[in-house]
């Protein structure tokens, strides 16, 4: 049993609500009447299931409990209480005619907030459910003052990292997940995947066209790069010109960072195709993306001095995309071997050309490279 | 002034409980015979703890101090003690005068 019989106290969503459980009915009814005299909103229920139900669909602002009831006891109900998020912060004040030590030390125990002897003398039943009603006021407008300080440092965090990481991610972040904020670690080795992006005839562009217009023409570009990339929950370490250079499996570890980054450039490819065939049209320039993507070890850190650093990846597969991308046509993917092995099931559909081993500038060894051109690319 | 030592004084604000607490009380010494009957002593503490409870709580002391007799009586399983308070419970339920001030 449940029921309401606080209609006559103050309306509801604005008085503080009591829950009295008890099996018995009378001393229900004795202390309903009591809080009544108080201005409290009193609801009741005769036994510990209906109390735990009550309070998970509604929870009140404190709860009387008896001890010594038929099936779930008051200590069970309490503990259960104390030990839910949801409910722990629920003051509980015991109400039992038990008055040995021991039950005391129980219903500590189970985290009662505090106790209230059978029989009830009612001075000290107003004096302490005033109390707990002060303490717990406090507590609420601390814990909104506490809510209220989490959304702001969040959208303060959201609103610095959105600007280099996906909305998914910086979000991970402001919520604390992800061991915190990894840019303030220390730098790292770590196996990554590095996607360089350029545009081909860009040299010839800014040639052609007013500074404004080139201004305005690389921001559309950039635009779909970076959509691309966060779309795959990519991270941008570097703009600069006309390049762009894309990160994964940093700063989170991606189990799948490979194909992640072969979505990332047929996205770039295709979304670029439309953007490129307006600007031919009313430019009359011929553009369009070329990419390189590597795998392996790198090291990822603040590089820089005290007053400027920046977050970024050194090492050998982002220097070899970078290669793969100034080699690469407009609209074509180069991969070096062993990005090629991560993502060969991916491109089946799509034209595939074995380079050979090349040696590319700034290194001794040649290296198996391979490229890829994706259908939609056609366009481009 | 010597008070009738079967007058119960209770407050005023809980004149409209006492009718039902009364109707209560008595249904109770049913049940407390139907137990002792029954030899459920496990029933009669509970019911002799509940008693303790709510006896004193409307102003009811002696309903309190029966109902400590029957909780002890029962952790003893003594059915002669539980059937005197038994008894004593019908007679003072029988006579007693409630006033509200």
């Amino acid at each position: 049993m449940n029921d309401s019989v606080g209609a006559r106290a103050a309306p509801a969503g604005t008085a503080f609500r009591v829950l009295v459980v008890d099996d018995d009915a009378d001393m229900v009814a004795f202390l309903a009447m009591l809080l009544h005299k108080e201005g409290l909103r009193v609801e009741t229920a005769s036994d510990g299931e209906s109390a735990l139900a009550s309070i998970h669909a509604s929870p009140p602002d404190l709860v009387l409990l008896d001890v010594m009831m038929p099936g779930t006891s008051g200590f069970e109900v309490c503990r259960r209480l104390k030990s839910e998020e949801g409910t722990a912060l629920i003051p509980v004040v015991l109400v039992t005619a038990l008055e040995d030590t021991q039950s005391r030390v129980r219903g500590i125990e189970a985290g009662a907030d505090d106790f209230l002897s059978k029989p009830v003398k009612r001075e000290e039943l107003v004096a302490r459910v005033k109390t707990l009603r002060r303490l717990h006021e406090t507590r609420k407008e601390l814990e909104s003052r506490r809510l209220a300080a989490e959304v702001q440092r969040k959208e303060a965090v959201r609103k610095a990292f959105s600007r280099y990481i996906s909305p998914r991610l910086a979000e991970r972040i402001a919520d604390g997940g992800e061991q915190g904020n990894p840019f303030q670690g220390r730098a790292q080795r770590t196996n990554l995947v590095a996607l360089f992006a350029d545009l081909r005839g860009f040299t010839r562009m800014t040639e052609k066209t007013e500074v404004v217009s080139v201004v305005g023409m690389l921001n559309e570009y950039f635009g779909v790069l970076t959509d691309a990339a966060y779309q795959n929950d990519g991270t941008i370490f570097n703009m600069a010109g006309d390049s762009l250079l894309v990160g994964f499996n940093v700063p989170f570890p991606q189990a799948d960072a490979a194909a992640r980054a072969w979505r990332t450039a047929l996205d770039m490819v295709e979304r670029f195709a439309p953007v490129a065939s307006d600007w031919q049209k009313r430019h009359g320039l011929a553009l369009g993306v070329g990419i390189g993507i590597c795998t392996g070890e790198a090291i990822i850190g603040n590089v820089g001095s005290e007053h400027y650093a920046n977050y970024t990846i050194i090492g050998n597969p982002v220097n070899t995309a970078a290669r793969l991308m100034q080699l690469a046509a407009a609209g074509e993917v180069l991969l070096c071997g062993p990005m090629y092995e991560r993502i060969r099931h991916l491109v089946s559909g799509h034209t595939v050309e074995g380079r050979g081993d090349v040696t590319l500038r700034g290194r001794s060894e040649p290296i198996p490279v391979y490229a890829v051109r994706a259908a939609a690319r056609a366009a481009a | 002034m010597t008070q009738n030592p079967l007058t119960v004084t209770v407050a005023k604000d809980l004149e409209d409980l006492i009718p039902v607490f009364m109707t209560n009380r008595n249904k109770e010494v049913e049940t407390l015979r139907g137990a002792l009957t029954a030899g459920d002593f496990e029933q009669l503490k509970q019911l002799g703890h509940r008693m303790k409870g709510v006896g004193r709580s409307y102003g009811f002391v002696t309903v309190s101090e029966i109902g400590k007799r029957v909780e002890d009586a029962a952790a003893k399983s003594d059915r002669g003690a539980i059937g005197a308070c038994i008894a004593e419970y019908a007679d003072y339920l029988a006579r007693v005068k409630v006033v509200y001030e």
